[in-house]
């Protein structure tokens, strides 16, 4: 088993890009990050009446998101219980039953097995139908429009398990009382490097934006504007709690508003938001970066979401929403809805670049000897604040590697600890699971 | 046995009509793209929306609509936006600057007053760096106009024939 403490030192900020390539440290993060932990699985909105479901993954598990006759939602693994064939094979929709297209067995919403081909003939009607539903993800819950699942039939309720992160998350989904809801569709892309390189840039890293992304700034600018004049913010903090962290500039107004445009930067900074938020939290944090651990992640000023999906150590595959106020009105959700697509996604001005670092960074880390080479996660380190007067969790300065070490402390202590003897996903002692249900 | 609208096409037009697209391509492959922009109109409409997976059952519902999630919405000035940015000399996904080649087919011409409907198929291999590969097959649905400087772009839908998109960012035009 490889000694984890050897290729990260969150002590003295220095780790490995070993933790980027190794084959053995992947598989045990699917194992011991993602099939413990609650991940994003879609939002309420694209769930609008009984029978829609989106396809989805928890790390590299497809799983079939559904909303129920009963109007709940519950998740389910994309995996015929026969041979395992996928059942459900569209991206989105509205269904009655899922049909496995191999033999046809045929699953309801909630997953319950509900038809078998020659049932009679072929089984003798020996097989017991209620023992081979498709497996259910035994726990869904939805913080503010969002739906959460995870493997572990024991987690903390997810609001708990947010913690502190649900106070950036608040600038994001509670900005007006109606709540929010996505644009349809989704962006989807592949990137060729490890998905904890964006995982944890979202949740530190506001020291790349004004150089890597200089070229988006400088174009974005309102025509005219003197660039040579252009400061980049210095004020403004970071958190990191459990994972999961995030920054933000005090003054939200700055350079985030100039590349708004009026119109956006009008109901970004709305007096409304402001007075429901309170001044703590309109004051800066809603214009966060952030990641909620292990790998979901928003950004408040360009009302992005996103998942950074494993796809073996060197690949992650992106989905990218734009989420906006229910209550706003449809000429500015679609602005943001375009301002979305321009800065981010595939063809983002932003976030063409940040695709270019990551695959070139991955190469890299392919060298032997890079390997042997320590990284520097040391920007800020003891100068973190715990009991900050208006900020929860560990804060440090917004240009700070502070969220980075948290997020590899969590992943460390996972990463470390077994799944309880018979917790689904078990892989050292699968005995002990109730393998029939 | 059943035919295929097939109309025989005006040779000239037709002709003239190639001749602009491959004159547009020609540009992008050279990196022309301030000079791009100037064969769009003023009220130019360039969208590619986002596709996805749906059961034949609701395959009408295949390419997301006007107000749903594209990979470009643009009109001149967002893409004027976009051009200023390549010419930033910082825009890192290009710069060094990939090589591209657009192969342009299939083109049909349908009149339609002063415009011309356009429909062609598009292939753009992308190659960058050391071994960044990008093919993009799609196709595009183009309205052209006459304007007294010739034959300009009026409007643009691309429907790239890609879900999740084979690549690690979208840095070229369609
Ligand atoms: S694999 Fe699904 S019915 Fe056989
Ligand atoms: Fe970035």
């Amino acid at each position: 088993m490889i000694d984890l403490d050897e290729h990260v030192d969150l002590e003295r900020g220095v780790m490995s890009r070993k933790v980027f390539v190794d084959d053995d440290i992947y598989r045990l993060e699917l194992e011991r990050i993602f099939s413990r932990s609650w991940l994003f699985l879609a939002h309420e909105s694209q769930l609008p009446k009984s029978g829609s479901f989106v396809s989805t993954y928890m790390g590299e598990d497809p799983v079939i998101v559904v909303r129920r006759s009963d109007g709940s939602i519950g998740a389910v693994l994309n995996s015929c219980r026969h041979r395992g064939m996928k059942v459900c094979r569209a991206d989105v929709g509205t269904t009655r039953a899922f049909r496995c297209s191999y033999h046809g067995w045929t699953y309801g919403l909630d997953g319950d097995l509900v038809s078998v081909p020659n049932m009679a003939e072929g089984y003798r009607n020996e097989l017991d139908m209620s023992r081979w539903g498709l497996l259910r993800v035994p726990r869904v819950e939805s913080y503010k429009g969002l739906i959460f699942g995870t493997w572990d039939a024991e987690a903390q309720p997810v609001e708990e398990a947010l913690g502190d992160i649900t106070f950036l998350l608040d600038t994001f989904l509670d900005r007006r009382p109606g709540g929010t809801e996505v644009i349809g569709g989704v962006q989807k892309w592949v990137m060729g490097g490890n998905w904890k390189l964006a995982a944890e840039q979202f949740a530190s890293d506001m020291y790349h934006s004004f150089l890597l992304h200089a070229s988006a700034w400088q174009a974005l600018a309102p025509e005219g504007a003197d660039l040579s004049e252009m400061v980049f913010p210095s004020v403004g903090s970071q958190m990191t709690s459990q994972g999961s962290g995030g920054g933000w500039f005090h003054d939200p107004t700055g350079a985030g508003s100039a590349v708004l445009g009026p119109v956006l930067a009008a109901d970004f900074t709305d007096p409304a938001v402001w007075e429901r938020l309170g001044e703590v939290k309109a004051g800066g944090p809603i214009g966060c970066h952030a990641t909620v651990f292990p790998n979901f992640s928003f950004l408040g000023a360009f009302r992005v979401l996103r998942v950074w999906h494993p796809r073996g150590p060197h690949e992650m595959e992106v989905w990218s929403w734009t989420l906006v106020d229910k209550d706003q009105s449809p000429e500015i959700k679609d602005a943001w809805r375009r301002f979305a697509s321009m800065t981010f996604g595939p063809t983002g001005t932003f976030e063409q670049d940040d695709g270019e670092i990551w695959t070139d960074l991955q190469r890299v880390s392919r060298g032997h000897i890079a390997q042997t080479v320590d990284l520097n996660y040391q920007m800020g380190i003891g100068h973190e604040v715990t009991d900050h007067p208006d900020y929860p969790g560990r804060i440090n300065h917004v240009y700070s590697d502070n969220a980075a070490r948290g997020f590899y402390e969590r992943w460390l202590e996972l990463m470390k600890t077994p799944l309880r003897p018979g917790q689904r996903g078990n892989a050292t002692a699968r005995a002990g699971q109730e393998v029939t249900r | 046995m059943n035919t295929i609208p097939h109309a025989a096409m005006d040779p000239a037009l037709q002709l003239e009509v190639e001749q602009f697209l491959y004159a547009e391509a020609e540009l992008l492959d050279a990196r022309g793209f301030r000079e791009w922009l100037g064969l769009l109109t003023e009220d130019v409409r360039y969208w590619m929306p986002t596709r996805a997976n749906r059961s034949i059952r609701e395959y009408a519902l295949e390419v997301a609509g006007p107000g749903e999630m594209a990979h470009y919405d643009d009109d001149l000035g967002s893409l004027t936006t976009r051009v200023r940015r390549i010419e930033s000399n910082q825009a890192w996904s290009e710069d060094p600057p990939s090589r591209t080649r657009r192969f342009v087919t299939n083109v049909r011409i349908k009149p339609d007053g002063s415009e011309l409907a356009v429909r062609s198929s598009l292939l753009v291999y992308q190659h960058r760096l050391e071994r960044e590969v990008n093919v993009f097959a799609a196709g595009r649905q183009d309205v052209l106009r006459r304007t007294h400087d010739g034959l300009r772009i009026a409007s643009r839908k691309v429907l790239l024939d890609q879900t999740v998109v084979l690549a690690n960012n979208i840095s070229v035009f369609f």
